[in-house]
């Protein structure tokens, strides 16, 4: 018991310092760490304008007040923040794969998927998390609804990374999965920001199921707006369940791994 | 009996590779019906390494040489066979081996560029749970033994290409490992830096008594570090020898090199191979197990030689040599 909590300690302590290090990385050119950081907060705000002429026209999009379109705007935009702050490797998973690149970790003794997952960041995520809480504050804050935002912000964010992680291992199986990866997580962001009620059908079914942004998104924002045990307990089980199933996917195909050597070459 | 530092047995591995008929058509054919090709990159392969010891794996490109490394260090899981270093079974224990080998693999780099080589260290004792006390009395003491103390605090990416290999050669020996895997270190070197890193190496094994696995296309690298060489080819060993053995062997050749006043007109007979004749100038083969020196000198009349030089064959050819046996 000691010893795996001493490992946890110790693989946490390495995972800050990768984050630590790659946050130095990106602010070496302040310029570009600063606009990347501002533009991004610009970029999340002008898509509520749209939102504002709509709701002069309407009270009610979808089941959603103004309000709720807020809180999930600041779920969406903390979400995409967290994942691409602490997981931003995990989209380019495939391409990590394909040129050998986890090498590096497979020799090492900490755990091959966190270390590959958290050896970058993006430094326009901290406008998106930025952005997030501002989003928060005009909602409504308490300190309920900060730990309940940051806690679905985060549960979200695993839950993206998760399916980062199983869209990405498709490459130990096939060869220029990275397509299917990278449309699978582009999919995902741009659902996210609408709400569920103008979505039927079979769309809706993808939503809580190999789309999960009902978990993301949807039942968080109806849990922050009135709070639901069962589904609260529901959001957190299926954060575990796609956890679980990334991490097997990953060392499952991790058997197939064929540590190609990196070479530049035109493809 | 020497203990053992790896132990390999029967190791095999094969890759299957994707086969396309040529041209845009082929690509057609090939999303309906995809054919394989399999690919036995190390086939049945045994030897083991001694602790303590500097070995050369060594081979022509695509021999199988990283893929037999890659398999001792836990990074590819073998087909067949088995494989123990340090008496761990990297594909069992991946993480407790790490503890116990370090790797360098020259055309892969594992130190942050933007970070200098003093934090790397750092970084790295964390990444084996070494303590900061501990840590920094190791980087204090290869530091100087590997002479870093002009750049310690320059960041990585300012390095020459031979400063960076000496610091991603310190960072692998962070948490003293036993035995260390170096895939071709002194790639792209010029030669004064290839002879420092040999140095360092040479000292690191006498110092910590720690084994090293070297694979490199330098014949001088292998020359002036390793005691023992083993030649793979197509997946499996086609020697494994002392150095010492493979130049006796092979050093039974001489290479007679001449300048003459007059032209000489000499053909190949027993035991001679005329390697070069440009009238003046003359170099010859000479088997002295068939023909001493001393008659091959008599053919060329001494009272005509100017100039004349008598060298072995270089480990290089002998090298290329048994490569081309083998095909």
């Amino acid at each position: 018991m000691l010893t795996v909590v001493k490992n946890i300690k110790n693989q946490l302590k390495v995972s800050f310092l990768t984050v630590k290090y790659a946050l130095i990385r990106e602010m070496i050119n302040k310029t570009t760490f600063l606009t990347n950081i501002t533009f991004m907060i610009l970029n999340d705000a002008s898509f509520i304008l749209q939102w504002i002429v709509l709701y002069a026209l309407k009270d009610n999009v979808g089941g959603y007040t103004f309000n709720q379109v807020l809180l999930l705007w600041g779920i969406a935009a903390g979400t995409y923040g967290f994942s691409h702050f602490f997981f931003e490797s995990a989209f380019n998973l495939s391409d990590t794969i394909n040129n050998g690149k986890l090498d590096a970790f497979l020799v090492q003794p900490k755990n091959v998927l966190i270390s590959t997952i958290t050896m970058s960041i993006s430094a326009s995520a901290i406008g998106d998390l930025a952005y997030a809480y501002i989003m928060l504050f005009v909602f409504g804050f308490t300190i309920k609804n900060f730990l309940l935002f940051t806690l679905f912000c985060f549960t979200g964010s695993l839950i993206i990374v998760s399916i980062a992680i199983i869209l990405g291992s498709l490459s130990f199986w096939f060869n220029k999965s990275d397509v299917i990866a990278d449309t699978g997580n582009s999919l995902l962001t741009n659902f996210a920001t609408y709400p569920d009620g103008i979505f039927k059908g079979i769309t809706k079914i993808l939503f809580y199921t190999i789309l999960p942004l009902g978990y993301v998104a949807y039942m968080p924002v109806q849990i922050l707006s009135s709070f639901n045990i069962k589904l609260f307990i529901l959001v957190i089980s299926i954060t575990i369940m796609f956890i679980t199933l990334a991490v097997i996917t990953f060392y499952r195909g991790l058997r197939r791994y064929s540590s190609s050597n990196l070479m530049i070459a035109r493809t | 009996m020497n203990e053992k530092a790896i132990i390999v047995k029967n190791l095999s591995k094969t890759f299957r590779v994707k086969e396309k008929e040529k041209g845009f058509k082929g690509s057609i054919k090939s999303i309906f019906k995809t054919k394989y090709r399999e690919i036995k990159a190390v086939n049945d392969l045994s030897f083991d390494v001694d602790k303590g010891e500097i070995l050369a794996f060594i081979g022509p490109n695509g021999a199988g040489k990283s893929t037999t490394i890659k398999m001792l260090t836990g990074i590819l899981f073998p087909d067949q066979g088995t494989v123990e270093v340090m008496g761990i079974d990297p594909k069992k224990k991946r993480k407790k081996l790490a503890y116990e080998i370090g790797t360098v693999f020259g055309q892969k780099e594992q130190l942050w560029t933007h970070l200098t080589p003093y934090d790397n260290f750092k970084f790295f004792g964390a990444i084996y749970d070494i303590d900061d006390y501990t840590v920094e009395k190791r980087i204090k003491e290869l530091k100087d033994m590997f002479e870093l103390d002009e750049f310690i605090n320059t960041p990585v990416r300012n390095l020459s290409l031979g400063q960076r290999i000496r610091c991603e050669i310190v960072a692998s020996l962070i948490h003293k490992p036993k035995i260390l895997f170096l895939d071709e270190p002194t790639i792209g070197l010029d030669p004064v830096v290839k002879e420092n890193i040999r140095t360092l190496i040479k000292r690191m094994n006498k110092e910590y008594h720690t084994t090293v696995f070297l694979t490199s296309h330098d014949v001088g690298d292998i020359e002036k570090l390793c005691k023992r060489i083993i030649i793979v080819n197509h997946g499996q060993i086609v020697l494994d020898d002392s150095m010492e053995n493979l130049k006796y062997h092979y050093l039974n050749k001489k290479i007679v090199e001449a300048k003459m006043k007059e032209k000489v007109n000499l053909n190949d007979e027993d035991g001679i191979t005329i390697l070069k004749d440009k009238g003046y100038n003359l170099k010859i083969e000479v088997d002295t197990t068939k023909r001493s020196v001393g008659d091959a000198i008599k053919l060329l009349n001494p009272n005509n030689i100017i100039d004349i030089n008598i060298s072995n064959i270089p480990l290089e050819d002998i090298i290329s040599d048994i490569y081309k046996r083998d095909k």
